[in-house]
């Protein structure tokens, strides 16, 4: 590892190790109940900073792949990969429709952008796509900060990139497939489980909350619904490798880095797992994933033709 | 072609400092507000981000657009949270009600029921308090920074050149998009295309984003090589990046720094101390509940 990169690396283990020291302070021995649940904005970095190790982590075993180089085309597409996802989440924000859930995760057609500029041009422009991208359509709404959901978004388009550093695209694409049918399956089960146990559910309809029951059965079904639509894309494209890898990394991608923030978000907001998965996850992945199903096919299959043409 | 924002040379507060002086403050604004709930630290936040509007020169028809949408946004949030309570779950324990309206009819098994309590009308002001100030800090940045800064601002905060040029063109880009999609848009209205009408399942909604997002993403990708091309020619990441405009550090800019870096510090010490939870006066609760 070169000099540079240790030093990046030792500086966010410094920092992480001085956020969690003021946690630990302030929140354990001084017991500022600020710092220990509830919305807390401390550990929002330290969420941020956990992520970019795992980042980091992925890099330095395959630091010899050509995938990791940046050239000037990346660092182009990386910027347009960003200001696409940001204008897209801006204007998409609310504005086609809104699945209420907890901590304002809506419906994000957008999603697609950073999954297809990791896909198609690798890991780091996607990080790049889904982290500055989110960071940029939050700050366009003028709406607060969740560096952790930056983050999460980073990871998607980051996992989805992932695709190009195994040399057999075929079996790595499956393992993905099953991997996120796996996860998938245990979030769903956890909905149903916590569908009988009403207690549960951070959405009590006695207390004249909004979010209702039939909304929570469409959300926590949607992901599975968004799964058969990755496996029909899959199979239905079994000829067309790009397309059939693409849906299915930009699978995976969605289900760690949603998961990643919000299974942040039972320490930074104090939310029961149960609520995490049930009513952050599934919402906010499950309708990404249909969005992922139909767009980044067209996406792909459009850049495609683009690049036959073009010879590029 | 690119759009830009619209940024222009004002005589203003903002434009004074150095742009990287900005962000650092701006920054350190950003987390001091997140940390309050309460509105009497709140207040005098929102007052210095007021103070900072009014001395931006930007005029209103400049930020006409951009301003409604946000006080709409604001507005639409506030009252969603007050409406539902939530987020408000979290912050208060004991709520006291004011009044409480019951739907006559009921969905699904659900009577739709409508709690007026003191915590809800209050926490519902202190959110408009937060996010008002920190929407208005945050428009203000891409009115007052000098595109021509945003590379070396970006490096000058200690970004790698390549990834300080990255955010540079991320920033350029936004606004040009942002057209192509209202032009893609209504190149497809011209051709029949209707996404504001909801018919079919989800499936074909989704599939009708298609005709936007597809043209818009292959016709920036393609204008990229332009774009590839002129900076492979000037020789972009061959070396060091120097900039065509230096930056340099002066006392004002270090004053603003130590300014924020102090609100941050304080905000942290008043939470050790114990303050800066959500506060609704007790006045209030006795005057107006029941």
């Amino acid at each position: 590892m070169d000099k540079r990169l240790q030093s990046i690396l030792w500086t966010l283990i410094a920092v992480l190790v001085v956020f969690l020291l003021l946690i630990y302070v302030g929140g354990n021995v001084f017991g500022v109940e600020r710092l220990q649940t509830g919305e807390n904005p401390v550990l929002r970095f330290v969420f941020v900073i956990i992520g970019l190790l795992l980042t980091f982590l992925v890099y330095y075993l395959t630091k010899e792949n050509e995938a990791w180089q940046v050239g000037t085309r990346e660092v182009v597409w990386m910027a347009i990969g960003a200001a696409l996802y940001a204008v897209f989440s801006w204007l998409f924000n609310g504005t086609v429709f809104v699945v209420p859930s907890l901590s304002q995760v809506s419906l994000r057609p957008a999603i697609a952008i950073p999954m297809f500029f990791g896909y198609a041009f690798g890991p780091v422009v996607g990080f790049f796509s889904g982290a500055v991208g989110n960071m940029f359509g939050d700050a366009l709404t003028g709406f607060g900060l969740s560096p952790q959901w930056s983050l999460g978004n980073g990871l998607v388009g980051f996992v989805a990139g992932m695709a190009v550093l195994y040399k057999n695209k075929k079996k790595s694409m499956n393992s993905a497939l099953w991997i996120s049918g796996v996860l998938s399956a245990v979030a769903v089960v956890l909905f149903f489980l916590n569908r009988n146990m009403e207690n549960m559910m951070f959405f009590a309809p006695e207390e004249g909350i909004f979010g209702d029951a039939t909304i929570s059965m469409f959300a926590g079904i949607s992901i599975i619904v968004g799964f058969l639509l990755v496996l029909i894309v899959r199979f239905a494209f079994n000829e067309n490798i790009d397309i059939a890898a693409a849906v299915s990394w930009s699978m995976l991608g969605n289900i760690v880095g949603i998961g990643f923030a919000a299974i942040s978000d039972i320490w930074i907001n104090g939310f029961s797992p149960e609520a995490a998965i049930v009513g952050e996850f599934l919402p906010a992945a499950g309708p990404n994933l249909i969005f992922a199903a139909i767009l980044v096919p067209l996406l792909v299959a459009a850049y495609d033709a683009v690049q036959t043409q073009s010879g590029r | 072609m690119l759009v830009s924002w619209r940024y222009r040379d004002r005589k203003s507060l903002i434009q004074w400092f150095d742009p990287r002086a900005w962000l650092i403050f701006y920054g350190c604004f950003l987390a001091t507000t997140l940390f309050f709930w309460d509105v009497r630290f709140l207040a005098p936040l929102a007052l210095l981000s007021l103070f900072v509007l009014i001395t931006s020169g930007v005029t209103w028809a400049e930020m006409r657009r951009a301003f409604l949408f946000i006080i709409g946004f604001v507005f639409f949030f506030a009252i969603l949270t007050f409406l539902t309570g939530r987020g408000g779950v979290e912050v208060y324990e004991k709520e006291h009600l004011v009044r409480k309206f019951t739907a006559p009819f009921t969905i699904l098994g659900w009577r739709p029921t409508l709690k007026i309590t003191v915590e809800r009308l209050f926490f519902a002001a202190s959110q408009f308090v937060r996010v008002f100030s920190i929407a208005i800090m945050t428009i203000l940045i891409p009115y007052t920074l000098n595109p021509a800064l945003y590379g070396v601002t970006f490096k000058g905060l200690g970004l790698p050149d390549k990834i300080a040029y990255a955010m540079d063109l991320t920033m350029r880009f936004i606004p040009t998009f942002g057209r192509d999609f209202q032009l893609t848009m209504d190149a497809q209205k011209a051709r029949g295309y209707e996404l504001e009408k909801i018919e079919g399942g989800l499936i074909a909604q989704v599939r009708k984003l298609g005709p936007i997002i597809v043209p818009v993403t292959i016709h920036a990708i393609i204008g990229s090589e332009d774009i590839i091309d002129a900076m492979d020619l000037r020789a972009f990441g061959v070396g060091p990046r120097t900039w065509l405009q230096e930056l340099h550090y002066q006392t004002k800019d270090r004053i603003l720094i130590g300014f924020g870096v102090f609100m941050l510090v304080a905000a942290v010490v008043i939470l050790f101390l114990g303050y800066g939870d959500f506060w609704v006066p007790e006045a209030l609760i006795q005057s107006l509940a029941k």
